[in-house]
């Protein structure tokens, strides 16, 4: 503790240089943070996606084919299946072409919130149940268009209704929001029965249905259960759960692994090499003081310690901010990867490093200061 | 005149001492590259997506969709893909048909070959047989074309070289009926993974009456309003032309824009670093010098012109840098194959990102300098030699 206000001094000699390595430190951190950040969350998210919640949707191609709705009955006879919702989807407009709004159908069936990953308020929830034209928009949504509760909402959308006209119009009835990481974000719901009947054409069709199992930790097998009764016929189906479905829709990050590693390193190393040459820099002109220190009596270690601490501290301090700096940073990348934030493993990996490249740019330094000889030291510092 | 003198032999002698300040010095040169580096090989991401998507477009190509879609949301009902074929202003190919080739795009799931996991790639079903025309950018590099009726497919090589069941004769299960790989094909440098098939064996196979939309070759570029005027005259249909480079620019505009962003986002704090590295590094050096600059001063130098030497010491520091980042990056990642988000592509390090690069070091020397040079020119002359 008593060596406390010589660390201070120590780093307070040259408070520019102090303040500048520190910045340099927090910078680099900063961009560890939200790199590492970025990797680790999506790791996260796809671990905690629902492995319990399936989607069971056409072998063909999940994008373009349909199933008919009729195969619910024989869904939930599979044994194992708690609930099965179908879902049709469609990918409408408001206003101008640009602006894109995924149009969500589904059955709002006793409890059917609870085979999706909205979060919906139980006002809405019934709101929605009773009026056949009710929305429920996405919070995000909502925000943007500046869409209020009671607003009569026209979309344009792909699917004709029987009149031919391809303009709908739903009354937005709720928000709520939404933690699947896989999903769309300016998405809406609205009710199938009504979507299905005021449509012209594809009647009976679903996109997937939406199904939940009694027991999560049978979900795999009751997945094959239910690819198993359409084996073979006219509507093979394939079944996959949320999580499953994260893994594949979030892999594209794991491409980006290598130049994520790549950056962290030339971060690092370009950090190595600035505070090495910066620490030696500050020994070389401390030596006459350095050599009055031992003179009181410090030993080499004592030496060698202090200057290791002094590099620790700004090291240490620097990491700490530049962390901060990517764990506020790090939510506005939610706009590509939903629900993202900082793991924890995070900033423990970051304080470790800071410390390993503290120690080690700090070791070289540290040592040439413990083994000043204070003779030579004090008479020969003018040349030094 | 005077300054300019001053400049230069100061300049001089700046330099000569880079040998004797080793460790400022490479810590300027390092902290440049790496930046430069990093934001170049992620700028090359961009560009390479771009080249991809733009590689053999034709500026007298258009492409048909429906209103205000794009890709697979795009769809022209049958009725509608015969007035389109009737446009005023199209070309007539070699068999005396107009020049319109419908597109049925699907996308089909494969597998990568080491990891085993799943990707999508687009099943493109054509109306037009590819390879009749002399001109085309395809070429068949093994195999035969498929043919017409037949459930059988052409994959480009990337399929083959990066997903499994690809190779001739291997049969692939796709809605309901085996499809028969007859023939492998190469489209300039395209990376992507395409297979094409018979436009109307696919959509019978998948149970659509609609393609997803058309391209066309026009008669001349000058053709372009022609079809634009058709089509908005026509009330029946809800179709709009675009030419082929926007129509496929649309396409990959959220992706490289999210591309650009993380290059930029990413480069930007690595130059503060590296510019912040650089203050420090010249900090030392001019105060390393305070003796030598304050006797400088003392003779008759002028503040003006230490402090632009030392600003000019740090933009040609920082240049050495930059040639090395823009080389690494070239080295390192030229020409490397990538597929984020299940698009593939090269990356492409191009004369302009290098240009992006050195202006990039250029402003980091620059920044970095302006505070050393600042204290230079303010080195107290009297203090300075007494404390010597």
């Amino acid at each position: 503790m008593k060596y406390l206000p010589l660390i201070w001094s120590g780093l307070w000699r040259k408070p520019g240089r102090t303040v500048l390595i520190f910045l340099q430190v927090a910078v680099a951190f900063a961009l560890f943070g939200v790199l590492q950040g970025l990797k680790t969350g999506v790791a996260h998210a796809v671990a905690a996606a629902r492995a319990d919640l399936l989607i069971v949707h056409s072998r063909l191609s999940f994008i373009m084919q349909s199933l008919p709705s009729g195969l619910l009955g024989q869904i939930r006879a599979v044994p194992g299946v708690k609930m099965a919702i179908p879902v049709e989807l469609t990918f409408g407009t408001y206003q101008k072409p640009d602006q894109g709004i995924g149009v969500v159908a589904v059955t709002p069936d006793e409890d059917w919130q609870s085979a999706f990953t909205y979060t919906i308020p139980p006002e809405y929830l019934a709101a929605f149940r009773k009026s056949r034209t009710a929305m429920l928009v996405r919070d995000v949504v909502a925000e943007k268009y500046h869409w209020k509760i009671g607003d009569h909402i026209p979309l344009q959308l792909p699917v004709a209704q029987h009149n031919g006209s391809s303009d709908w119009a739903f009354d937005v009835v709720g928000t709520f929001t939404d933690s699947d990481i896989g999903g769309g974000r300016y998405i809406v719901l609205v009710s199938y029965p009504y979507f299905d009947e005021a449509r012209a054409a594809k009647k009976g069709t679903v996109n997937h249905f939406n199904v939940t199992v009694s027991d999560p930790k049978l979900a795999p097998q009751v997945a094959d259960a239910i690819d198993a009764r359409f084996v073979n016929s006219s509507h093979e189906t394939k079944t996959e759960s949320l999580r499953e479905m994260a893994q594949s829709s979030m892999q594209a990050i794991g491409d980006f692994d290598f130049l994520i590693r790549a950056v962290v390193g030339a971060v690092l190393v370009a950090l190595l090499f600035a505070t090495t040459t910066m620490m030696a820099q500050s020994i070389h002109e401390r030596i006459p003081e350095l050599a009055v220190v031992k003179t009181l009596g410090f030993t080499d270690r004592a030496v060698f310690l202090l200057i290791l601490a002094e590099a620790l501290v700004v090291f240490l301090a620097g990491a700490v901010c530049g962390l901060l700096l990517a764990t506020l940073t790090l939510p506005l990348a939610a706009r590509f990867v939903h629900g993202l934030s900082m793991p924890g493993i995070v900033v423990a990996m970051g304080l470790a490093l800071g410390i390993l490249v503290a120690l080690v740019s700090a070791s070289i330094p540290a040592a040439l200061a413990a083994r000043l000889r204070v003779a030579t030291a004090l008479a020969g510092h003018r040349a030094a | 005149m005077n300054f300019l003198r001053q400049f230069l032999a100061l300049l001089r002698m700046s330099l000569s001492g880079v040998t004797q300040r080793p460790g400022a010095v490479l810590t300027i040169i390092i902290g440049v590259t790496s930046a430069v580096a990093v934001l170049v090989s992620m700028l090359a991401m961009g560009s390479g997506a771009r080249r991809q998507v733009l590689a053999g477009v034709h500026d007298d190509r258009v492409v048909v969709n429906s209103h205000g879609a794009s890709g697979i949301q795009s769809s022209i009902p049958r009725d509608e893909a015969d007035t389109v074929r009737d446009l005023p202003g199209i070309k007539k190919g070699s068999d005396g048909k107009p020049d319109v080739d419908f597109q049925s795009i699907v996308v089909i799931e494969a597998h990568r070959r080491i990891t085993g996991r799943r990707t999508f790639f687009p099943l493109i079903g054509v109306t037009r047989p590819p390879f009749i025309d002399a001109q085309s950018d395809l070429h068949l590099t093994e195999g035969r074309s498929f043919r017409p009726g037949l459930h059988e497919l052409i994959a480009t090589t990337p399929c083959v070289r990066q997903f499994t069941g690809f190779a001739i004769g291997d049969k692939r299960p796709i809605g309901g009926a085996d499809w028969t790989i007859v023939g492998h094909y190469d489209q300039k440098d395209v990376q992507q993974c395409v297979v094409l098939a018979d436009a109307e064996i696919l959509m019978s196979t998948f149970n659509s009456n609609t393609y997803t939309q058309a391209t066309a070759t026009l008669r001349s570029v000058a053709d372009y309003g022609e079809v634009q005027r058709a089509l908005e005259q026509n009330p029946s249909l809800h179709l709009e032309v675009k030419h082929e480079a926007e129509a496929r620019e649309e396409g990959i505009r959220q992706l490289n824009g999210l591309l650009n962003f993380a290059a930029y986002f990413v480069g930007s704090i690595m130059a503060i670093g590296a510019t912040l590295g650089a203050v420090n590094s010249l900090y030392s050096i001019v105060d390393s010098r305070r003796r030598e600059i304050a006797t400088l001063r003392a003779i008759g130098f002028g503040s003006a012109p230490v402090a632009a030497s030392i600003l000019c010491e740090s933009i040609l520091l920082a240049l050495p840098g930059a040639l090395l980042g823009v080389a690494l990056a070239w080295a390192l990642f030229h020409r490397m194959a990538i597929s984020p988000f299940g698009f593939s592509f090269l990356l492409d390090v191009t004369p302009q990102l290098a240009v992006i690069g050195v202006v990039w070091a250029l402003a980091m020397g620059l920044i970095g300098g302006l505070l050393p040079a600042v204290r230079a020119a303010r080195v107290p002359v009297t203090t300075a030699l007494r404390a010597a």
